[in-house]
Formats: structure tokens, C-alpha cells, sequence
């Protein structure tokens, strides 16, 4: 494969690596901290979309590897959305089937981006007056399937599989390293399966042990898909405390407003969960003054564009 | 360590694997999530659909007697059989089927303490999709035993009187009124808030983090010392529609064994929508 000139054999070929990293762009109108330069790490230049093609591509090659794909057997995930969508993706081009649970809130336009994928889908209420510890309905009812059924499915469960960490130590991690030129100082991410902080994390630190980890998490009772708040993390089985210096509480609403202010006023049409991250990063930038912030923005705005509207009412044509 | 008063409603899931096809035991799942038992069941088990087999598909009401009869013969049941039920979310709406079976006097009838997540997450216990081959019988039921029913009329008598225990099982949130239910859930009310007089208990408060209820020193702590839940009166449990507040039920008359307790089904629903009934907020 040649990356210089971008022609590449198979779609696989193009997935990152510290060879073929995604871009890392400047913050330049919405940061006003000079001595504390914010590099945005563009996850949605992956071939599907968004930061979880690293995860899912790291999945599904353990799972063949290990023969678990051979005689039909397809895959069931209980997915947000960018999971799926790579998942199932990479899946159809390599002729597997993945059957996706995706909870009831993710938007419309992510499950019917799922199905063009080539996902199955099926639909479960989550938020149904949830208990600490019991789990999600999706991640449960994705369990049932790879336990009852597991002639026909298994189960890579990115919240427990320790590939999903693996991916980000042999790719993200080496790539915000040599994109840098070591120069980081703090990593910003969003906590959802919390493979990307802890793989990320892990990796930097080897190479640098200063270096701040930052995590933003949204007020309780948010909607920001794929993101979650510390009471939801119980369910991830990859959030390692003792990596994270700084979790940041950050009112829900900023992720959609901070989208907006990317995608207006940077030229980076990123989505709610960079927002997020944008304001944890540039409330970090007015504390500590001096640094080299890399953010990981997991993906773009187009498949958000009715929760935007929900919050942003102004948006409505 | 104190036992529950009725420690035997409860059965724990090794005991339900070893009694696995052992005749005269019956397993019931009954789901919040009406796909979960397709995808995948305990072995022998039927599954109850709560929406279109629990309750009246007419009128706002639970089934009749007739109809229970007619479920639980095709379900292969006879009013001899130990019955366990089993569910997801912490067993709520087969708390509620519990609260049913009783209410229509099968005598043996319990809980799988954890409900299906627990079975689930328990790596010696297997999972089918096979569905359940089924005997009918021709089972009998009793007439409902209304003491462990409330109804509105009731519920509008005891709020003026003072007397009773009334613990709502919702979340703080509807409790106070800032919402009237929780996100995506389509049986909703008028107004917001809680029937004046009544504790807020949230039914979670009674469950271990793997599914399980307390034991009975924690509960006796939190309900009766913490929470001010008076034995000496009767008490009435509530909820939006009925199905947390049976896991309440559960533990207010079994595991603590309150003299006389009734599970409210009208709940929430029907009450924040009654013109003119006081509300608190």
C-alpha cells in the first residue's frame, strides 16, 4: 500500500496506524490561550467515520484470528451507533453479519446509517428508571443472544474486550507521539466504552509519565450519544481511574453548543462529543496556562443534526 | 443476621439450576423487555408478555380470573406447581406477575432473587432459544383476594385519613414533580408530583448492585429506621403503573412482613390524572 499517494488496494489498507495517522488541526479563533496550543485529532477521517473503525477493526480481526467467525457464526454488539457502523461495515466487506442492540435514544439517522452498513438492528428502551449496577438493557439482551444462541452469534463486547484498548496503544497513542514530536502535555477525551483513554493513556504515559490525562463527562441526565457520565461507567469495564488526572463534570448542553462553535467558526464540522471535549479542554487551557493539548474528536456532525436542532431551536430552517 | 420474614418467596439461581425439569416446578420469565425471552430463555421456562398477557386488553384493568386461568393453562401450569418467576430489570415485572399469582391464590409461587441479569452474568448457568415444549392443563384459580389490592377510591380515603404508610417507588424526580415520567415512556400522567402524605422510596433502594434485594437488616434499616415506614399500620405502594411498586410490595409484605400491605396498580397514571385530587409537589 502506498499512503503517499493514497491508493490503496482494499478499504482495509486504509485503516490508521502510525504510518497513516488521521489529521491533527489547530484550534485557532476559539482558543485564546497562546501558550497552550489545542490540536484537534480528526477521528472522523477514518474510513467509517469515526474513532470506534480503530476498535471495531481490532475486534473483528481477534475474533477471525481466533476462529470465531468460521461456520456462519455473525456478531452481536450492543452499539450507540459509531461501533456499529464500523463493525458492521468491516464485517459485510470481510462477509460476516453483525446483529446490532441499539438503545431506543440513539438518533434515527445513526440506526438507519446502521442498516445501509449492513447491520441487523434491534431497538431497546434503556432509560426506563435505571438502577446502579444492573447494566444496560442493550448490553444485557446482546449477552442473551452470544449465550443462547452461540452457534449463530458471539459477542466482541467492546465495554469488556481489552482489543478495544489494544487498539489505541498500537495506533492513537504511537500516532499522537510522532504527530507531536512528544510535545504533548494533556490528552483530552469523552468517556463512553473508555477504551480510547485508557489505550491512549497507557501508551503516552509510557513514553512521558506527565502527561495529563483529561476526561469530560456531561451533567446526568444528558443525550449526548456515545458519551457517558461516571455513574453510567460501571458497564466499562476498561475506565482505569488511576489513569485519569482531571474528570470534568461539564453541563450536557455545551457539547452541542461547542459543536456549533467548531463548525462555525473553525472550519471543523465536528459533533456533540467534541464539543464536549473542546470545553474541557479550553477550561483546562485557562487553569494550567502553558501546555500542548491534543483532543480526540471522535466524529462529525452530520448524523446529529436533529439532536443540534433540539438544542440549538435557532438551527431550524 | 435477622431471615426475612417469608424467606420463602425467594429462591436463588443455583437453586433453580439444580431443580432444572424437575416435575412440579414451573418457570415463569416475565420481561420489561417483551424480545428478551426470544433471544434467549432458561430452559423450560415460558415467557409472559406483560403488555399483552397481564393485563386486560380492553379496559385499564389486570386480567380476570378467567383469563388467568386460560394463561396459565396454556402455559402449562397447574395450581400445585411451584412456580418461579424470573425477570430482567431486577425482576419488576415479575415482581408484578408474583403480586398476580397471588392475588388469583396460587399457593407456591417465588421470585428468582436477581431475575435474569444475574442468571445471565453467572457463567454455570446456559441459556436456550429452543422453545418450550408445553402440556396444557386446566388450571383453577381463585377468586382475587382484593386485600392485596388498592383502588382509587380507596387511595382518595386513605390520603384524607392519614393512617396509612404511602410509599411511592418512583424516582426522586418524579416524586417532586420535575417530571411526570421518566424519558421515552408513553403511559404518562396530567400533573406531576406525589399523592400528599406518601414517603419517597425508590424501589432500587431494596436491591444489591447484582440484582438481589438486601438482606432483611439492611431493609428493616432503611424502611422502617431511615425511612419512618410504620409497622403497625397498613401500608400502600406505588408507582407510575404498577410494576416497581410490586417489587416494593414484595419486600414490604414478604421480606419484612408488614401485616397488610397493597400494591397500588392504579398508580401514577391514574391518579396524577383525577380532577380535583390533592397533589404535593
Amino acid at each position: 500500500m502506498e499512503h503517499q499517494t493514497r491508493v490503496y488496494e482494499n478499504v482495509f489498507e486504509m485503516m490508521p496506524s502510525e504510518e497513516n495517522p488521521t489529521p491533527l488541526v489547530r484550534i485557532n479563533r476559539l482558543n485564546v490561550h497562546a501558550e497552550f496550543p489545542l490540536y484537534a485529532k480528526l477521528e472522523w477521517m477514518n474510513p467509517f467515520g469515526s474513532v470506534k473503525d480503530r476498535a471495531a477493526w481490532e475486534l473483528l480481526r481477534d475474533l477471525e484470528e481466533r476462529g470465531k467467525l468460521n461456520n456462519g457464526r455473525g456478531l452481536v454488539e450492543p452499539t450507540s451507533g459509531n461501533t456499529g457502523i464500523s463493525l458492521a461495515a468491516l464485517a459485510r466487506a470481510r462477509g460476516h453479519r453483525l446483529l446490532a442492540i441499539v438503545p431506543n435514544k440513539v438518533p434515527h439517522e445513526k440506526k438507519v446509517l446502521l442498516k445501509i452498513a449492513g447491520a441487523d438492528l434491534e431497538i431497546v428502551s434503556d432509560e426506563l428508571c435505571p438502577a446502579p449496577g444492573l447494566g444496560d438493557g442493550s448490553i444485557n439482551l446482546a449477552k442473551t443472544y452470544a449465550k443462547a444462541q452461540s452457534h449463530k452469534y458471539v459477542m466482541p463486547n467492546q465495554y469488556e474486550n481489552e482489543n478495544n484498548v489494544e487498539a489505541h496503544i498500537k495506533t492513537t497513542g504511537p500516532e499522537i507521539w510522532k504527530q507531536t514530536k512528544g510535545r504533548i502535555t494533556h490528552l483530552f477525551t469523552s468517556l463512553g466504552t473508555c477504551g480510547t483513554v485508557t489505550g491512549v493513556g497507557r501508551f503516552l504515559r509510557t513514553k512521558n509519565p506527565k502527561i495529563r490525562i483529561v476526561a469530560v463527562q456531561p451533567t446526568e441526565g444528558h443525550d449526548v450519544p456515545g458519551l457517558r457520565n461516571v455513574s453510567q461507567l460501571e458497564v466499562s469495564k476498561l475506565f482505569d481511574p488511576s489513569l485519569v488526572d482531571d474528570i470534568l463534570e461539564l453541563d450536557f448542553n455545551l457539547a452541542y453548543t461547542r459543536a456549533l462553535d467548531l463548525c462555525q467558526n473553525e472550519g471543523l464540522l465536528a459533533g456533540p462529543s467534541s464539543g464536549l471535549i473542546l470545553e474541557g479542554a479550553l477550561q483546562i487551557a485557562a487553569r494550567d496556562q502553558r501546555g500542548f493539548g491534543v483532543m480526540i474528536f471522535p466524529d462529525n456532525i452530520f448524523k446529529y443534526t436533529s439532536n443540534m436542532i433540539k438544542h440549538i431551536p435557532g438551527l431550524e430552517p | 443476621m435477622t431471615e426475612y420474614a417469608h424467606p420463602e418467596v425467594l429462591v436463588d439461581t443455583d437453586w433453580v439450576k439444580q431443580n432444572l425439569g424437575k416435575p412440579g416446578i414451573k418457570l415463569v420469565e416475565v420481561d420489561v423487555d417483551t424480545k428478551a425471552y426470544d433471544a434467549g430463555h432458561i430452559a423450560g421456562s415460558v415467557g409472559f408478555n406483560w403488555q399483552s398477557q397481564l393485563q386486560d386488553q380492553v379496559r385499564r384493568d389486570i386480567i380476570s380470573k378467567q383469563e388467568f386461568e386460560k394463561l396459565l393453562s396454556a402455559a402449562g401450569v397447574s395450581p400445585s406447581d411451584t412456580v418461579i418467576l424470573y425477570g430482567d430489570n431486577n425482576n419488576w415485572f415479575a415482581s408484578y406477575a408474583f403480586w398476580l399469582f397471588k392475588m388469583y391464590g396460587h399457593q407456591d409461587v417465588r421470585l428468582m432473587n436477581g431475575g435474569r441479569v444475574k442468571w445471565l452474568n453467572e457463567s454455570d448457568k446456559e441459556l436456550t432459544a429452543e422453545p418450550t415444549k408445553i402440556t396444557p392443563t386446566q388450571y383453577r384459580a381463585s377468586e382475587p383476594d382484593l386485600s392485596l389490592r388498592t383502588l382509587l377510591p380507596e387511595v382518595l380515603k386513605v390520603q384524607t385519613e392519614k393512617r396509612h404508610n404511602l410509599v411511592d417507588v418512583r424516582s426522586p424526580d418524579e416524586f417532586t414533580g420535575k417530571v411526570i415520567a421518566p424519558p421515552g415512556m408513553t403511559e404518562t400522567a396530567q400533573r406531576g408530583g406525589h399523592i400528599p402524605g406518601a414517603k419517597s422510596i425508590p424501589w432500587s433502594t431494596a436491591a444489591n448492585p447484582d440484582g438481589t434485594f438486601k438482606s432483611a437488616d439492611e431493609l428493616r434499616k432503611i424502611y422502617l429506621e431511615e425511612k419512618g415506614v410504620d409497622p403497625q399500620k397498613d401500608t400502600i405502594a406505588y408507582c407510575r403503573i404498577g410494576e416497581r411498586s410490586s417489587h416494593t410490595w414484595v419486600v414490604l409484605k414478604y421480606l419484612l412482613g408488614l401485616p397488610n400491605v397493597k400494591n397500588y396498580d392504579g398508580s401514577w397514571t391514574e391518579y396524577g390524572s383525577i380532577v380535583g385530587a390533592p397533589i404535593e409537589k
